[in-house]
């Protein structure tokens, strides 16, 4: 409670001493409280509490205005909401926009385009009016907003297709969104009955001077609203994959510096018009006639279209932008817009240097000699602690072979990746697992040269198979290496692990990390080479692993790098980040310290949603350190995770607990689940003897 | 002619080691903001096992090319990462575009940057826009081509390369990473630019300097 000035106490104790009942001892002599106790708390009207404080009504409302603005009240809303209203209103103010919707950003569980789809159709029940002509774009968010728009009671409305059609088998064509939209909001269609893109410009001319083509136009310039998504050019954007515009042209595009298309037009980073072999061809609305519409309402999100989205706000082409949270924090710092970050991460700020001891430290204490020969002494080491198990090929410490793999007829296993792993990926080379492995610099792929070693020594006869994870430069060194070995007559094939189910949406499943759950892969494959399977088994079996493994980490504290020792991100003093990868990549969220049972939970909830286990079913389970968190909290973990799991009748048939796949010393964990079928099951028991893992 | 050529290529390389050498903590820095902070190490690391491997060479009869060739595997087998396959696939591409004519005309050298792109490009499936260090070495080429087609001189051209690859790596700072680990950062990596792109600028400048003193020594 704030101090307050003398007069205003005094008269609150005149005022509340003359009324029907005294202030009661709980509040102290202090009518301000009283007023909001009854207010806040017991639910009264100001009538009622003026009443039983004997004070006027206008006294209450000034009482409890006062409150507010002293502290005594704290409104609080939601932090995800009130974030995405501060960056509706600051996109808003920034862009100079009629309105802007954001959505708050959750956890991805949801699809992004139904949830603007949803949004967006809930703002079209305000934008819309009786008489409106709305033009309507395609794409997949247009489709979703059609799909879930439902505005009664509208009359004489039309929809009309924005472009011309479309013979592509996609479902959101310019044909079936505008007639989606038409039917949720009871409106009169009319389709541009051409097609999008002609053969050549003298086509689009007669077409467009066709009678019915041109009434449909006409109706298209009576537009006073417009409906359209906004597409980036990535590669994995529908203007791409639905084959919408022919690929080279596209390339034209791109070469032009086009970063998105707005209702099949092509724009530049600053929202001009980019001149290309399309713009002759195109039966559409062209961008000046967008761009007079009245209100142009976009609806995008994702941040790969955070640049398409910019360039069409810069262009002036939306003046109503629904979006999410991620997305439009992306574009106003992609603007330079940064206040509004400072304005957030202002309001829970605490000064934490005040409270830095005196003994706070600047480096991470490690075990070092030269911090530029940790990788060498660290192979040194390890060459003489695992002797039994592997030697160095050619006196190359970078580059491992078992003592026991490699033997004629049987394929040959080679592992690899960077360092700060550790036991990964060296610990997995031996009898029934790898038979060779490449090791790089610290988070840094082998070079090809290393690699090819591996596969060399590895290879007996009936091809080698790669095993790694898919980071960039792991691809780029593995694939040189399967060159160099096809031209020494091996044959290579390759398994790019990708189970970490939090480093992209589903969709974009093979764009995700391999982590921990290498641990299953490398087994499984090592046993099918043990095996004498054929290189294609081997592959097939790798491949239904890696497709059936689902890994997830969480992050405490962030790990140090030998040579600067200093720690490579920051996270905050009661944060941790959900969904962490192994080189300190960022998560999906970060989030306050919880419970291990809700992070536990966290991290199970998001692998059933993608494990499509049935009772009865059994799984493989790794509850694996990041570093630095110690076995007894690992086993806290595997506890939940093992009721979780029991809970839905599903068996643990095999598990590990421990150090398996780290990134150096950072504090936390991941869990792997590996669902079963019969023959991973069998190749999960097959025997096997390495450094750190023995079976049978 | 060709003696000279291998030197001039030689101390061009010896040039770029120093300059990334100097600005090693700045791109580990710029590395830290969207990666995993070891750009800087890396690119250092392998300059100088190029400069290394380039001393054991008599340049008195080594041509051009060669010297991009020892290059290309000095650096890959001391790097690895995707810098590695990167560099070395382009200084293998500028290796192949110099055996044509094995000299450094103007024209020459805006093949050598030409060369070096479509290595980079090739091997990293990227392209423009990606936040990639191609949004350095394609608007590079193209000031180079664009140099080249007018028959400007050496100087012109360089200034005209520079200019572009400046200007290219600045506006990485919009963009949203495509490839490599800052793809998987998303819209976090806005704001921050690419240090791929900044370690561009550096080795384009060393070049241009390497070049220019040729041009200044050599009486024309």
């Amino acid at each position: 409670m704030t101090v307050k000035t003398l007069s205003a106490r005094k008269n609150g104790i005149a005022r509340a001493e003359a009324g029907t009942e005294p202030i009661p001892l709980r509040y102290g002599d202090d009518p301000y409280v009283w007023a909001c106790w009854l207010y806040y708390e017991d639910h009264m009207t100001q009538g009622d509490i003026a009443e039983i404080m004997g004070i006027s009504r206008a006294t209450v409302n000034s009482y409890l205005a006062d409150a507010r603005a002293r502290g005594i009240v704290n409104i609080s809303l939601e932090p995800s909401r009130l974030s995405s209203l501060s960056i509706a209103q600051e996109l808003k103010r920034h862009f100079g926009l009629h309105d802007c919707l954001v959505v708050p950003s959750d956890d991805n569980t949801r699809p992004l385009i139904d949830r603007l789809g949803r949004a967006a159709a809930q703002a079209l029940a305000k934008l819309l009016k009786s008489g409106d002509t709305l033009a309507v774009a395609w794409g997949r968010t247009v489709l979703a907003i059609a799909e879930q728009a439902s505005v009664p009671g509208l009359q004489d409305v039309t929809v009309v297709q924005a472009t011309g059609g479309t013979a592509a088998n996609f479902a959101y064509t310019p044909e079936l969104c505008a007639s989606a939209m038409a039917g949720a909001i009871s409106a009169r269609l009319v389709n541009i009955t051409a097609p999008a893109v002609v053969s050549t410009a003298e086509v689009r001319d007669m077409l467009l001077r066709e009678p019915l083509i041109e009434s449909q136009f006409d109706a298209l310039a009576k537009a006073n609203k417009a409906l359209f998504g906004i597409s980036s050019l990535r590669p994995n954007s529908t203007i791409h994959t639905s084959g919408f515009f022919e690929s080279v042209s596209l390339q034209q595009y791109l070469a032009r510096n086009a970063v998105g298309v707005v209702a099949g037009r092509f724009i530049d980073g600053q929202g001009k018009p980019v001149a290309g072999p399309l713009d002759d061809r195109t039966i559409g609305i062209s961008l000046e006639m967008l761009r007079a519409i009245g209100l142009r309402i976009a609806v995008a999100g994702g941040f790969d279209k955070v640049p398409a989205i910019l360039a069409a706000l810069r262009g002036g082409y939306v003046n109503v932008l629904i979006t999410d949270a991620a997305t439009g924090r992306g574009i106003l710092n992609a603007d330079g817009v940064t206040e509004l970050d400072q304005k957030l991460s202002q309001r829970p700020k605490v000064d934490h240097r005040a409270a830095l001891p005196s003994n706070f430290r600047t480096h991470i204490k490690k075990f070092l000699n030269d911090p530029n020969d940790v990788v060498e002494e660290m192979l040194d080491g390890v060459v003489k602690a695992h002797a039994a198990y592997i030697r160095p090929i050619k006196g190359s410490h970078r580059a491992l072979v078992a003592r026991t793999g490699p033997r004629p007829g049987k394929v040959g296993l080679v592992i690899g990746g960077g360092t700060g792993h550790e036991p990964c990926f060296l610990g997995y080379v031996g009898k029934g697992l790898a038979d060779a492995v490449a090791v790089g610099n610290i988070f840094s792929s082998p070079p090809p040269g290393t690699i090819f070693q591996c596969a060399n020594a590895a290879s007996g006869g009936q091809g080698v198979l790669f095993v790694y994870g898919n980071y960039a430069g792991d691809v780029m060194n593995f694939d040189m290496a399967a060159e160099m070995a096809a031209e020494h007559d091996i044959e290579v094939r390759t398994v790019v692990t990708t189970d970490d189910i939090a480093s992209s949406p589903l969709e974009d499943r093979e764009g995700r990390r391999g982590v921990a759950g290498n641990f299953f892969m490398f087994k499984v494959a090592g046993a099918a080479c043990d095996r004498g399977l054929s290189l294609d088994a081997c592959e097939a079996a790798t491949r239904k692993a890696n497709a059936r493994t689902f890994t997830m980490g969480v992050a405490l504290e962030p790990c140090s790098m030998p040579q600067t020792r200093r720690q490579n991100f920051e996270i905050g003093p009661d944060d941790i980040e959900i969904g962490m990868g192994i080189h300190g990549e960022r998560g999906v969220i970060r989030d306050k310290m919880m419970t291990a049972d809700e992070i536990t939970d966290r991290v199970m909830d998001r692998i059933f949603s993608e494990m499509k286990a049935a009772p009865g079913d059994r799984v493989a389970v790794l509850v694996n350190s990041f570093g630095a968190t110690p076995l007894m909290e690992l086993y806290i973990l595997f506890r939940r995770v093992e009721q979780r799991l029991s809970a839905k009748d599903i068996k643990i048939e095999a598990n590990w607990v421990g150090h398996y796949c780290t990134s150096l010393d950072m504090v936390g964990a991941s869990i792997s689940v590996l669902h079963l079928d019969t023959e991973l099951t069998e190749l999960l028991h097959h025997p096997c003897d390495t450094a750190v893992l023995r079976i049978g | 002619m060709s003696d000279n050529a291998a030197r001039r290529l030689s101390r061009m390389f010896y040039r770029i080691s120093i300059a990334i050498e100097a600005g090693k903590d700045h791109l580990s820095d710029l590395d830290g903001a969207i990666g995993d902070a070891d750009h800087g190490i890396t690119m250092s690391l392998g300059f100088m096992a190029v400069n290394a491997e380039l001393a054991k060479l008599n340049l008195d009869d080594t041509l051009p090319s060669e010297v991009f060739a020892v290059a290309a595997s000095a650096f890959l087998d001391a790097v690895g990462a995707s810098t590695g396959p990167l560099y070395a696939t382009a200084f293998r591409r500028a290796a192949q575009a110099l055996k044509k004519e094995e000299c450094l005309s103007p024209a020459d050298q805006a093949a050598i940057v030409e060369a070096m792109t479509i290595g980079i490009k090739e091997r990293g499936k990227g392209q423009r826009g990606d936040k990639t260090m191609l949004d350095a070495w394609v608007p590079a080429t193209e000031a180079a081509v664009n140099a080249r087609a007018r028959a400007a001189g050496g100087p012109e051209m360089w200034n005209a390369i520079l200019e572009a690859a400046e200007a290219g790596a600045n506006s990485t700072r919009s963009m949203v990473a495509a490839r490599g680990r800052a793809a998987r950062l998303g819209e976090r990596s806005l704001g921050h630019m690419d240090p791929g792109a900044a370690s561009a600028v550096i080795i384009l400048r060393a070049m241009k300097d390497t070049f220019e003193e040729g041009e200044r020594a050599s009486p024309q």
